[in-house]
């Protein structure tokens, strides 16, 4: 029963996931050993879009299917089994950028793999990206461009954070049309990620969990 | 100055795919597939494309490596014009947009968490305003081709030797206030789907085909969405 989770989240069958979640709620099943099945499953998706036999839209449609089982799941959690976040995530397209499609799928692969994200929306000055790392303690921020237009507003952005005196309590992620690991060195960013995926392995690895 | 609405668009599911990185064969789910399909339909009824066009042409009075006279003291800057156009009689300035109403309902889906839908409907819209560029093409050849002038095939601020802050210089040659297209201070373009281009014109012009553009484009190795073949 457990490898049958796993695998039909791995093949992206959103019906039959979620009627195994079901059956396995009402035969008593523990909660928390479904949602490592999810995980696991998940585990599968990143690994088949890593080898090009997922794309991006199989991603998302894998994390729309996690967050119906966590959903159906959620309620059977305890305090105890309750799955804490794995960590805080500032994000947000910066300043004089307004393309949100981009940033929208990362904040929601973050999200569904378990990321409290604080989505600050597009074209946020540097300042506010200070202020919410502030006020959450987030230990990530990523920062999404579109144009070339915004490599400036991205380093600026680093600036501010250093600036603030909190550049060693956070990793910076860039990403987004044109963004490269060259642009990452410009802007003084540790990590660039090509896609979303990439953004929820980089969180992964500095919260230690992947 | 020319304004076109009215534009008729049919929007085909390859084209929709290729834009969610789903060209050139990828095996695609029958659930993305007619996800796609529903969207179309939608987008159909609920009018959201507003597609329109402005252009204008100018004569080319003078050109050196880094740029285009035009007539009535205009100019058009970079080195990527007159390396390519070296024998433009005239330029044409192209605006094309679908207006903002589809992209509020992309912003409506992601903050609703339906992140699939927005962005497929995205897609769908980065297709139809890439698939006016054609059909403005079209029009303006057919007006130029009694003087049996050809048109070249468009370039865009933003391409190397073609800088992206000749976005203002272009949005002042055409009559962009018409067709509600303006640019925000950073240059970027609003509605967000919407492209400006030009095009040269002259007794014999260059033309190429998309995969070619990709093919020469430096983001060709990563880009999930560069056409081949
Ligand atoms: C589709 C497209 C368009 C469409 C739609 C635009 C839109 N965003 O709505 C249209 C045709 C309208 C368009 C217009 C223009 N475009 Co355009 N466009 C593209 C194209 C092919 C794909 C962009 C896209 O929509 N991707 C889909 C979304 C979902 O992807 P994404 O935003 O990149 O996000 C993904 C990843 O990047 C990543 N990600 C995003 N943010 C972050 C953040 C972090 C931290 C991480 C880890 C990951 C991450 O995850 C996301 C999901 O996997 C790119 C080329 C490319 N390969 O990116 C050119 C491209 C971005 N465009 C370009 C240009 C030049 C333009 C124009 C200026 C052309 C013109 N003169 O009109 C205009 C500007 C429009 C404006 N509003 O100002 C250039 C940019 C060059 C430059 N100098 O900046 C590019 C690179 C093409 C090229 N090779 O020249 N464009
Ligand atoms: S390869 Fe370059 S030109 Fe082709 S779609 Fe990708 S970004 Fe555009």
């Amino acid at each position: 029963m457990a490898k049958d989770l796993v695998n039909t989240l791995a093949d992206l069958k959103e019906q039959e996931a979620i009627e195994i979640v079901k059956d396995r709620l009402s035969a008593g099943d523990d909660p928390f050993k479904i949602m490592e099945d999810a995980r696991k499953g998940m585990e599968i998706v990143g690994k088949r879009f890593s080898e090009s036999e997922y794309f991006i839209p199989d991603l998302v449609y894998s994390g729309e299917i996690l967050r119906v089982v966590t959903e159906l799941v959620k309620p059977k959690l305890t305090k105890t089994t309750e799955s804490k976040k794995l960590g805080k995530v500032v994000f947000g397209t910066v300043a004089g950028d307004i393309h949100d499609i981009g940033k929208d799928i990362v904040v929601f692969m973050l999200d569904v793999n378990g990321f409290e994200v604080h989505d600050l929306g597009v074209d946020i000055p540097a300042q506010k990206f200070v202020e919410k790392i502030k006020e959450t303690g987030a230990p990530i921020v990523g920062l999404s461009g579109f144009l070339t237009l915004a490599f400036d507003s991205m380093k600026e952005t680093v600036e501010a954070i250093k600036a603030a005196g909190l550049r060693d309590k956070v990793k910076v992620m860039i990403g987004g049309g044109q963004m490269s690991d060259e642009i990452k060195n410009y802007t003084g960013a540790d990590a660039y990620g090509k896609d979303a995926m990439a953004g929820v392995s980089l969180a992964k690895k500095w919260t230690g969990v992947g | 100055m020319p304004v076109i609405r009215d534009i008729p668009l049919s929007l085909k599911t390859r084209e929709v795919l290729r834009r969610q990185g789903l060209g050139g064969g990828a095996k695609v789910r029958p659930e993305i597939k007619s996800l796609i399909r529903e969207l179309l339909a939608s987008v159909k009824k609920a009018r959201l494309l507003e597609p329109a066009v402005a252009y204008e042409c100018y004569t080319v009075s003078s050109m050196n490596g880094s740029q285009i006279s035009l007539e009535g003291d205009k100019a058009i800057h970079g080195p990527l014009i007159p390396a390519i156009f070296p024998e433009a009689k005239k330029l044409a300035i192209i605006l094309c947009t679908i207006g903002p109403r589809l992209e509020k309902q992309v912003t409506d889906y992601s903050k609703s968490g339906e992140t699939m839908r927005g962005m497929i409907l995205d897609g769908i819209g980065s297709t139809a305003v890439d698939m006016l560029v054609p059909e403005a093409l079209r029009l303006i050849a057919s007006e130029v081709s009694s003087r049996d002038y050809e048109t070249s095939s468009p370039v865009n601020p933003g391409m190397p030797g073609f800088p992206l802050t000749e976005q203002w210089n272009l949005l002042g040659l055409v009559n962009a206030d018409e067709i509600g297209v303006s640019l925000t201070a950073s240059g970027v373009l609003v509605p967000r789907k919407s492209t400006s281009m030009v095009i040269g014109i002259g007794p014999k012009m260059t033309r190429w085909t998309e995969a070619e553009v990709c093919a020469r484009c430096s983001l060709r190795e990563t880009c999930h969405y560069k056409v081949t073949g």
